[in-house]
């Protein structure tokens, strides 16, 4: 079953194209990896999917709902980390968590529950009273990816979500993210290839707003005729450049 | 009122309560005003007749003062949020513009009930420090009658932070608390000055505000004296309301453009 469909989708900045007929499909349950250079139009797509964007052309669907006519039902079941850390400076770990899972729908009740599991889930025990200003950026980002989860959403974007963690901690998400894998529609942006290559279950490559290609690592390689995801990457980047 | 407004409005409180700068503007500021201009109350001969700094009419007046504050606060939370992803996050979520606007509201609106009844009892506990025994139906009137220039304060603080930069935001409140202060009347009597700055005034909500809540006070309640000033500063209020939702629910839509 199809998630997430992009048909032409298109965005226009005045005269600049950031999206242009972008046409991207992903299965249910599947972990899509979309990578490019910086403005390759990761973020408008990311944007555009989750209704924060109005596409200029072209249309999206989210587990069938057109993000043109649909927007409130597709809010209620995605959720998003977006690439900068997004959390109430000075309410703590486990009431921005309460917070955002009463805005979700849930009850005092539900939400307290929520939010224990995401404590025990990202490990943030020791944090959970600790105001999110004081947390390090490492805590912040697994508090802001924790608040995308909280809602249990049908599908999740994560935008860049291991920007500025450690390995230790990148590696923990990495757990997180798998164990959603199956369940949760997961869309990725992410400029670490090794983090596409262990998580992805296909990877969309973008450049300049236009996609370039989109398949499995070894439908990549085989494209491409390199080895690694950082190579075929290269080969393709630098082959849309040849191109233009 | 919805799970999400609770959530929202909630939050926002918190967000007021734990920044301690909220507690020296928005109390600590205008009851220090209150102190020290009773004590210019002291010095001033009783045969210039300068009124305003009694405490029946200083106590209103500071106490629509500590309102600017709370417009000032409202400002510079909107402002914030609006710079910060957080308010993406919030936008991708299933909030509408009147759970924000509401979630912006209801907090500012308890925090400026709040302001009112300290600054009443402040006035109290002065006026029977001088002698004065302020009555306590002029002073639960009064708290009634602030009521509707507290959500005019936070609409224009909503109207400001929606519109304006963090930066911005709070430089133009400074701005408007000092415009309201001195065209306000709250600290020298400007139905006594006449000429085009009375004219000004007049052009602005400040002064009914000050004006109906003196009269609360002071349970002077004819129509001229409470009546008419409490009914422009409703208007007022449901002007300027109106126009901070218009302008929250478009500046939204643009920014999901």
């Amino acid at each position: 079953m199809i998630a997430l469909e992009a048909k032409k989708l298109t965005k226009r900045f005045g005269q600049k194209t950031a999206v242009d007929s972008l046409d991207l499909q992903a299965e249910k349950g599947e972990l899509l990896a979309l990578l490019g250079v910086n403005g390759a139009g990761k973020t408008t797509t990311v944007r555009m999917f989750t209704c924060l964007s109005r596409p200029t052309e072209g249309e999206a669907f989210v587990n069938g709902m057109s993000v043109l006519t649909e927007q409130t039902k597709i809010k209620e079941i995605v959720g998003i980390s977006p690439q900068d850390t997004a959390v109430s400076p000075l309410l703590t770990v486990r009431e921005n968590l309460e917070m955002m899972a009463r805005v979700c729908g849930e009850d005092a009740a539900g939400a307290k529950a929520a939010a224990g599991k995401m404590i025990a889930l990202f490990r943030m025990e020791k944090e959970e009273n600790t105001r999110a200003k004081t947390l390090s950026g490492g805590w912040q980002r697994r508090l802001s990816i924790a608040m995308a989860l909280i809602g249990d959403p049908e599908v999740l974007f994560l935008d860049e979500p291991t920007l500025g963690l450690d390995v230790l901690a990148r590696r923990e998400l990495w757990q997180v993210i798998r164990a959603l894998k199956g369940t949760v529609t997961v869309v990725l942006t992410t400029h670490y290839m090794e983090e596409a290559e262990a998580l992805a279950d296909r990877i969309a490559v973008m450049a300049d707003g236009h996609l370039l290609t989109s398949g499995t690592l070894e439908e990549l390689e085989k494209e491409t005729g390199e080895t690694g995801l950082e190579n075929a990457f290269i080969a393709l980047v630098e082959r849309r450049g040849g191109n233009e | 009122m919805s799970n999400r407004v609770r959530a929202f409005a909630s939050r926002n409180l918190k967000e007021l309560l734990r920044d301690p700068l909220s507690y020296i503007f928005c109390l600590a500021f205008p009851l220090g005003m209150l102190i020290v201009m009773t004590l210019v109350d002291t010095s001033v001969p009783a045969e210039a007749g300068v009124t305003s700094f009694r405490i029946w009419n200083l106590t209103p007046g500071v106490a629509v003062f500590g309102q600017t504050f709370v417009m000032l606060f409202t400002a510079l939370t909107v402002s914030k949020d609006r710079g910060s992803s957080f308010l993406v996050r919030m936008y991708a979520s299933p909030m509408r513009s009147a759970d924000f606007v509401f979630g912006y509201i209801l907090p500012m609106l308890g925090i400026a009930l709040a302001q009112a009844v300290i600054t009443a009892a402040a006035g109290f506990v002065i006026g029977l420090i001088r002698g004065v025994s302020l009555s306590f139906p002029g002073i639960l009137l009064c708290i009634l009658t602030l009521l509707p220039s507290a959500v005019l304060m936070i609409s224009l603080g909503l109207l400001f932070g929606t519109l304006f930069s963090e930066k911005a935001a709070p430089g133009l409140c400074s701005v408007l608390i000092s415009l309201g202060s001195f065209l306000g009347g709250i600290w020298f009597d400007i139905e006594s000055t006449g000429g085009v700055l009375l004219t000004v005034a007049r052009c602005f909500p400040f002064v009914y505000c000050t004006r109906s809540a003196r009269s609360a006070l002071n349970l002077q309640l004819s129509f001229s004296d409470y009546g008419l000033p409490l009914l422009i500063t409703v208007l007022f209020c449901a002007a300027f309301t109106a126009l901070a939702c218009f302008v929250f629910r478009s500046r939204m839509r643009a920014d999901l453009a």
